[in-house]
């Protein structure tokens, strides 16, 4: 089946066949109606048990409906914006993220949990400005090596300006502590200035400076070597740091081919911390089996490749700038669920890090759905192109 | 720094690039789904099991014990369902208005509720066996953290009246004391056990597989009769107080089945709350206490001469002068009686013409009849710390020995086995076993001890001695014929008599064809009084009299006025 027949089938219109991509538009769409019912099967034991939520079953479901509709109408807005806009104010974007993760920092404004400041608290809403920088950096980089192409190959000119600004930024993130952030930023960063042409020996080089910083930055914070060591063996130590891990393991185990079935976790039921933010997708695979957690990787998987296929239609139609939008978003959403997913297997050491679409959080669904609108609008933009129309 | 430049940039943005990353995120992908599979696939029964550790349990499902009933069903003792208050400090974290809140229902100091909630462990429980209303009220208060437990608890509605003879359960709902540990067996019922899956907060969720169905405990009926434990208790509590005794006991038979209709102790104690139970309280007195009996000992060895035809009724025994020497030893009876006949003997209670008909019977043929009224072993009827009396084996028996015994000194009983040699007269001279449950079926012959003629006989005199001219004309009932003999016993204390006594009195009625058999015992009573006749007899009569009517047995004696007021009892010997 072409696209134009599924697009047609699902209501499209038949003069304007094939305005989006149908296979991007529906896995993401499988992925945030899935992770809606699966944040609510996997929170509703600690709502209710918990007096923070005041003992409502439904706590984080109502919320996390209210977060998908605010992100669906702020991305029905993005769709309508050009790319070109987009990228006429990348800069004030970027600035304005850097802004409020100094904002966050500031005792009094920045709330803190576990140890951890992340959150503005606006009112009833608690404002992430990690996730916003995720957005930022993809929009902004794309910008930088757009403007620059010409002077990526050069180690002052191309690569210089944009490692101070990821300092600044990486500083500032380390600082709250959110170091999965982090790591996602600069791979974001890194990955775009790879893609726009950076020279290779640099990049090389610069893999393996990275290499080394990740490792002392591990070995100088001792809470994450901690979560290192747990990773490499969770039985060790199963009742102190290995704790979630093993739990998020054995709800894999017990999840075996088909799963026991939605909402008969029992992992979520106090034992597996983070069940319905983290470690969502341990609660899927116990529920819904291999099969359900499968489908979640395939999922991802298709979403990625078709933006990167987006990127490289853009790219091939010479929309610079559109075609790295496309592709950052990419390796947002791939490198972000892979490590998600890695740390919820045991690949990985645990870090926090949500799963993009699915995972309980305000900021992180708005900001993903704003990244799959821009996206959606990158491949409307290369449709009109290519049959001649204005972008 | 000038870098090598990158031919393909020249048109566009080199597309291998974009390739490698996307592949290599699809290598990670791949990777996981590799894992995946791993995980639930291949190596799952290793998480499963993992799992199965972390949150599946075998839980006990408790049995409930049996009632315990009277003969007429009446309940003695039931189980009642009560909860154990429990927490998870971790998560019980409280206001401290709850905490007093919770301290007020618990009847705790809301300091120790603190301190419980504050242990570092992940279990504690606040309080045990509370009431089910009151766990209600607790669950109302939808406290984190705050669990509850069914268990049972052991109720015994008639509390300290028949606190000895049911004893009570321990922790475990395990019998410790009286029938509840005799009767363990059939009341206890077997726990069954079920394998479930937790929560992290220890609720249930998830049933995996019944492993064993409980057995419920069976109802024990027992022999005991409600009504007349009562009496016999009260009788006994009033006597001890008028004659400020330190102790006493009451035990009632039925002569013709064996079973024990009451029995009870002094000092006693509520098994509904056992707090500063003191062991005085607890002791079973009429099973775990040996005395040396006294008189009432004696019909024992005279009936034995009567059965070898040493003597006869009224063969005469010279007692006079009331002194008399075995060996180096001399014994005496306080009065002087002259020349009696057998009969007389029992009835004035003299201590020369029982030693002298006792001294002719060979030491072997008294022990052995003393061990077959069940003397010197203990009952073995399941109570705990049954004492079996002292009698020394017949071999190294001296005359003077043989001679005290005979007048229950130098020989040590339980109040128990006292009443249940009783039988023996009581019966036409066989025994039969005791049992705390209802028989069904009435044994008709026992273990013979005397012959039936000789056990008329002796029931003969028994009357005499609570008749005018006996030794208790205290322990005449009303409208029935009595028979019965009264003991009053120095209390060996390092070895030498002190100037303490043991009353007692044991007797059966209707005498025409008796139907039950009560002892008396009261240890050390101090107001003055403390021969049997005057200390236990009336016990004897007050309940005999009440038991006999309560259980609607035909009189055999004509409604004639008791003469008692006027009458001085003849002075017993010791």
């Amino acid at each position: 089946m072409n696209t134009a027949q599924l697009n047609r089938r699902l209501g499209g219109s038949r003069t304007a066949p094939d305005e989006v991509d149908p296979l991007l538009l529906w896995s993401a769409l499988a992925l945030l109606l899935l992770g809606l019912v699966m944040v609510y099967s996997a929170s509703i034991a600690t709502a209710e048990g918990s007096a923070y939520t005041g003992h409502q079953p439904t706590y984080y479901l109502i919320r996390h409906t209210v977060y998908l509709a605010v992100g669906l109408i702020g991305g029905l807005i993005a769709f309508q914006i050009p790319l070109r806009f987009w990228q006429q104010f990348a800069p004030w974007l970027f600035v304005g993220a850097v802004v409020l993760l100094m904002v966050v920092l500031i005792p009094g404004i920045g709330r803190s949990v576990n140890g951890a400041q992340r959150w503005i608290g606006l009112g009833p809403i608690n404002l992430q400005p990690s996730e916003l920088m995720k957005f930022a950096v993809v929009i902004y980089v794309a910008d930088y090596v757009a403007r620059k192409l010409e002077k990526m190959d050069s180690f002052r000119h191309g690569f210089l300006p944009m490692a101070a600004v990821m300092m600044l930024v990486g500083g500032l993130l380390l600082r709250e502590p959110d170091f999965g952030a982090f790591v996602v930023v600069v791979t974001i960063a890194i990955g775009i200035l790879f893609l726009g042409g950076i020279n290779g020996r640099l990049f090389a080089g610069l893999i393996g400076l990275m290499a080394v910083g990740f490792a002392f930055l591990i070995w100088s914070s001792p809470y994450r070597l901690e979560r290192i060591t747990s990773y490499m063996d969770p039985w060790q130590h199963a009742f102190g740091k290995g704790y979630q891990l093993s739990h998020a393991l054995i709800a894999f185990g017990r999840g075996e081919w088909f799963g026991v079935g939605l909402g008969a976790s029992v992992e979520k039921l106090f034992y597996l911390p983070e069940a319905h933010t983290d470690f969502l997708l341990a609660v899927i695979a116990e529920e819904l089996g291999f099969v359900g957690a499968l489908t979640v990787i395939l999922l991802f998987a298709v979403l990625t490749w078709r933006c990167f296929m987006i990127g490289r239609q853009a790219l091939l139609l010479d929309r610079i700038y559109s075609g790295l939008v496309a592709q950052g978003f990419g390796i947002w959403f791939g490198f972000q669920s892979f490590i998600n997913m890695g740390v919820n297997m045991g690949l990985l050491p645990t870090k926090g890090l949500t799963l993009p679409l699915m995972s309980f959080g305000g900021s992180s669904i708005v900001a993903n759905c704003l990244a799959l609108a821009v996206l959606l609008r990158v491949d409307y933009e290369n449709r009109r192109m290519m049959r001649g129309l204005p972008s | 720094m000038r870098v090598t430049r990158s031919p393909l940039l020249d048109d566009s943005l080199p597309s291998w690039r974009a390739r490698l990353v996307l592949g290599l995120l699809m290598v990670g992908f791949i990777a996981l789904a590799g894992r995946s599979l791993y995980l639930q696939g291949i190596n799952k029964d290793f998480y499963i099991g993992k799992g199965e550790s972390r949150y599946e349990r075998v839980i006990d499902m408790p049995a409930t014990r049996g009632r315990i009933l009277d003969r007429h069903g009446d309940v003695m003792a039931v189980s009642t369902p009560v909860k154990s208050v429990w927490a998870i400090p971790e998560d019980a974290k409280l206001t401290p208005a709850q905490t007093r809140e919770l301290a007020a229902l618990l009847d705790m100091d809301s300091r120790e509720v603190s301190r419980k909630l504050a242990a570092d462990r992940d279990f504690t429980y606040l309080k045990r066996q509370i009431a089910p209303d009151v766990a209600d009220r607790i669950t109302a208060l939808k406290l984190p953290g705050i669990h509850f437990q069914n268990e049972y608890r052991r109720y015994y509605p008639a509390g300290d009246v028949t606190a000895h003879m049911l004893g009570f359960t321990g922790a475990e709902d395990k019998g410790q004391e009286g029938i509840e540990l005799a009767l363990n067996n059939q009341l206890a019922g077997r726990s069954g056990s079920r394998r479930v899956i937790k929560d992290r907060r220890g609720q249930i969720v998830e049933d995996v597989e019944s492993i064993r169905a409980p057995q419920e405990g069976k109802d024990v009926v027992l022999a005991l009769d409600a009504k007349l434990q009562y009496l016999a208790y009260s009788q006994l509590k009033q006597a001890i107080a008028d004659h400020k005794a330190k102790a006493g006991g009451i035990v009632i038979l039925d002569a013709k089945s064996g079973e024990v209709l009451a029995l009870a102790n002094l000092p006693t104690y509520n098994p509904n709350n056992r707090t500063k139970l003191s062991g005085a309280q607890l002791r079973n007195r009429a099973f775990t206490d040996t005395f040396e009996p006294g008189s009432t000992f004696k019909p024992f060895a005279v009936a034995l001469a009567l059965d070898k035809g040493n003597v006869r009724f009224d063969t005469a025994i010279q007692t006079a002068p009331g002194r008399l020497t075995i060996g180096s030893a001399t014994i005496s009876d306080a009065h002087p009686h002259g020349v009696l006949s057998v009969a007389q003997v029992i009835q004035k209670s003299s201590n020369i013409g029982t030693a002298k008909i006792a001294l002719a019977i060979p030491s072997e043929d008294m022990w052995t009849m003393f061990d077959s009224l069940g003397f010197g072993q203990p009952l073995k009827l399941g109570f705990p710390g049954e004492a079996g009396g002292r009698l020394r084996p017949w071999k190294r028996w001296r005359p003077i020995e043989q001679a005290t015994m005979s007048y229950g000194h130098g020989i040590s009983v339980t109040l128990i086995q006292l009443a249940r040699a009783y039988q023996a007269f009581a019966r036409d001279g066989d025994l039969v076993p005791l049992s705390l449950t209802r028989t069904e079926s009435v044994p008709s012959v026992g273990a013979r001890v005397y012959s039936q003629q000789t056990a008329r006989e002796v029931r003969t005199m028994l009357e005499m001695a609570v008749q005018p001219g006996g030794t208790a004309p205290k322990a005449q009932v009303r409208g029935y014929r009595v028979a019965g003999k009264t003991g009053t016993a120095n209390k060996l204390e390092g070895g030498v008599y002190a100037n303490k006594y043991v009353s007692s009195f044991v007797g059966f009625a209707p005498a025409s064809d008796p139907r039950l058999i009560i002892a008396v015992m009261v240890d050390e009573p101090s107001g003055g009084r403390y021969y049997g006749g005057e200390v236990a007899a009336p016990v004897f009569s007050s309940v005999m009299g009440g038991a006999l009517r309560a259980l609607g047995v035909a009189p055999d004696d004509t409604l004639k006025p008791l003469q008692v007021a006027n009458i001085v009892p003849a002075r017993e010997e010791m």
